[in-house]
């Protein structure tokens, strides 16, 4: 990642064959390993992931880099800005790739899944949890994920995500006049 | 028998409620995720990337698994990957040569690749040419044909005609 963040942007978006080749050796590497998690989902082959990865680069350097020229360093990493283009072509790729007649079997059951819409639910009023409580509690509840992932993802300890949770419950229940289990 | 209702876990009282969804999840670019996963933005500039990634189940998705795969050391890409894109970009001297199009503009522009190699097979080309006109009679041949172009034709058909006869005549065909 050390190799991609001080690649030289100017020269790459000139079409210097160098620069380029250099550059492709060191985003490989990310670009290949968010691709695959991203296609992993939905049983698609490795000549797909290569696909997808080609699909990632193609648009880099399309149209004399237009999308490379885009990304501005103050902004945000080179490499978390590739992993999110990445991420992106490889969600397109895969709706192209996609038929019309796909096997039930072959589709991921988080495609499947439908949320009970007859389940009439309490809502929450605006501005009774923030924006952050509220995307703590889906990650944790609706997605399942652990309290380190949504640490990783909000890029703050285990500890503060523990208890910005503690601290929404506190208000849900007391806005709801439910008791702590 | 007690009426008292049993207290329910944080995941069920978070499952019987419904957050405010009535409004649609801002469009976030590319470039804003990719700040907020950094952890770059400031508080007020981050507020709305959450809103929509909170409010977007597939923003949120991306979040989580590029956060893991960010977080991780990377695995080696195939080489064919590499090899497949490194090809996008083509060589120098297969790019348009600025300032001359043609033949000798290509051959003799400045800060060209491979200029050496195209002037020798140019020379080469030339020195063919030529000894295959010397060899063909040159000039005098061409002044002799258009001169006498009539007699000379008829007499090398003749000759000709004659040569294969006898060659006929000799295996007694």
């Amino acid at each position: 990642m050390t190799e991609l963040n001080q690649t030289d942007l100017r020269v790459l978006t000139t079409g210097d064959k160098r620069a380029w080749d250099t550059f492709v050796t060191a985003a490989a590497p990310l670009i290949n390993a968010v691709v695959r998690r991203t296609l992993s989902s939905y049983r698609l082959g490795e000549d797909d992931v290569l696909d997808a990865a080609q699909d990632v680069f193609v648009r880099l350097c399309a149209q004399d880099f237009r999308l490379l020229k885009t990304y501005d360093p103050a902004r945000a990493g080179l490499g978390t800005w590739l992993a999110v283009v990445a991420r992106s072509a490889a969600v397109d790729h895969f709706r192209r790739r996609r038929q019309a007649t796909q096997p039930l079997d072959e589709v991921p059951e988080s495609v499947l899944g439908v949320e009970d819409k007859h389940v009439e639910k309490l809502k929450i009023p605006q501005g009774l949890l923030t924006d952050r409580q509220t995307l703590i509690l889906k990650c944790l509840y609706d997605e399942e994920r652990d309290v380190a992932e949504v640490a990783l993802l909000l890029k703050i300890d285990a500890q503060t995500v523990r208890s910005t949770h503690h601290k929404a419950l506190l208000r849900l229940r007391a806005h709801f006049g439910e008791e702590p289990a | 028998m007690s009426t008292k209702r049993t207290p329910r876990t944080d995941k069920e009282l978070w499952r019987s409620l419904a957050p405010d969804g009535d409004t649609a999840p801002a469009a976030v670019s590319d470039l804003d995720f990719a700040a907020w996963l950094d952890g770059r933005l400031p508080e007020a500039a981050a507020a709305p990337v959450e809103a929509a990634v909170a409010a977007d189940p597939g923003l949120r998705r991306a979040g989580l698994e590029l956060a893991d795969v960010l977080g991780k050391p990377l695995p080696a890409a195939p080489d064919r990957l590499a090899v497949r894109a490194q090809a996008l970009v083509g060589f120098e001297a297969e790019r348009q040569i600025p300032g001359g199009s043609g033949f000798l503009g290509r051959l003799f522009s400045s800060g060209t690749r491979y200029a050496l190699q195209r002037a020798a097979m140019a020379g080469m080309a030339i020195v063919i040419a030529g000894s295959g006109f010397v060899v063909g009679g040159g000039l005098g041949e061409s002044f002799a044909q258009e001169r006498y172009g009539t007699t000379v034709g008829a007499t090398s058909t003749t000759t000709t005609s004659n040569e294969f006869s006898e060659f006929f005549a000799s295996d007694g065909i």
